[in-house]
């Protein structure tokens, strides 16, 4: 008889958690949505990171900015519907002043999103962020996630400016 | 509240400059908010925002959560707020003790004009109290704005004073060039940030100076 070894399929919002970890993020600034909800709740228990709930995301990236400008390593998670009401902070403050500011987005109205009402977000995601002039790249789904994240980071911090990382739902959804 | 104080911005601000010690934190909204503060008090841990109109009291907040051993002072107006009211629920929620918020209520966008607002009459201090801020005060003269920004600075926050204010139109040139990104790396230096120090493969941290 033979024994097969049973591939282990990665936890990959747990790989997530870990590179923040790594990354040594110090705060989390959030707006949820149900990807997100569950991965908040953990970082606001970690003995290393704080979470903040900001009421809207443009007020989240202010709130960032700040931070980091008092010197701490922070995350912006939001849904990329963020990415659309957070133009004029995006522009007006973290570019202009060169923020480093770290965005991890759940990618809602993708192919895979069971909930049809996030399409019109989903179809728009991308160009928005093209015409800001935001860099940003789309989890692959073929690569761990936790390197992402860190590239992620990085390019935010050398590049001084924003980075958008996209997240699918099985990045992200505890 | 608003009301039909003849006190104005500048008023204020030579109190403020007064009560301030050299280790206080200042962010300053768009306008005269931060033009006129740069004539009055040039310092390199002021933190000057043009544009970006709502953000000085969420970047604030950051900022107080970021330095908790320092006090946090912020220059909003009330037209800014109104953009941002949710950031007041959220000043309310973190409750940084740190934070000193001054409102500038003057009934008008006075920056970009003074254009009339949504709601000129707003009881800023009531609405505040409702948010989480237990220390919220409405004044009215530079006189009253002495002992109430005295006993902020002395006790734990956060606190919002409301400054009613007569309307400043006029834009004050201010005696440097606001340039985003000095302002910013003149006040990281000034007040010690951690930095990022990169390593050749990624995984750069940030480090103490």
């Amino acid at each position: 008889m033979t024994t097969r070894k049973m591939a282990t399929v990665p936890h990959r919002p747990s790989e997530l958690l870990d590179a923040l970890r790594g990354l040594g993020v110090q705060l989390a600034v959030s707006v949820p949505d149900s990807w997100l909800g569950e991965v908040l709740i953990r970082i606001d228990q970690e003995p290393t990171m704080s979470l903040i709930r900001a009421t809207h995301e443009e007020e989240a990236l202010a709130i960032a900015c700040g931070a980091r400008l008092g010197g701490l390593r922070t995350v912006l998670m939001i849904q990329n519907v963020g990415l659309l009401t957070i133009g004029a902070g995006m522009v007006s403050l973290a570019q202009r002043y060169q923020f480093p500011l770290f965005i991890l987005a759940s990618y809602r109205g993708t192919q895979g999103d069971a909930i049809f009402y996030h399409i019109p977000k989903g179809r728009v995601t991308e160009p928005v962020l093209q015409g800001l002039g935001v860099r940003y790249a789309v989890a692959d789904p073929q690569r761990p996630i936790g390197e992402q994240v860190e590239q992620a980071a990085t390019y935010a911090e050398e590049s001084s400016n924003p980075f958008v990382l996209l997240l699918a739902r099985e990045d992200i959804q505890w | 509240m608003v009301s039909d104080s003849q006190t104005t911005r500048a008023d204020y601000y030579r109190v403020l400059a007064d009560c301030l010690s050299e280790e206080t934190l200042v962010v300053t909204a768009l306008g005269n908010a931060s033009y006129l503060w740069a004539e009055i008090r040039e310092a390199p841990k002021n933190f000057y925002l043009e544009d970006a109109m709502g953000l000085a009291l969420p970047m604030a907040l950051g900022l107080a959560v970021a330095q908790p051993n320092r006090k946090v002072v912020v220059v909003e107006g009330d037209g800014g707020l109104l953009m941002h009211m949710g950031a007041l629920v959220t000043v309310g929620a973190v409750a940084p003790q740190n934070l000193i918020v001054l409102l500038i209520q003057n009934g008008v966008h006075a920056a970009s004009g003074g254009q009339a607002l949504t709601n000129a009459g707003l009881d800023f201090a009531v609405l505040g109290r409702a948010m989480g801020l237990q220390h919220a005060e409405n004044i009215a003269s530079a006189d009253s704005f002495r002992p109430a920004l005295v006993a902020a600075l002395d006790t734990s926050g956060p606190s919002l004073l409301v400054l009613a204010t007569e309307p400043d139109l006029t834009a004050v040139v201010p005696p440097v060039v606001f340039d985003p990104v000095r302002t910013k790396q003149r006040f990281t230096d000034a007040i010690g940030a951690p930095r990022y120090v990169p390593t050749f493969f990624g995984g750069g941290k940030l480090v103490a100076p």
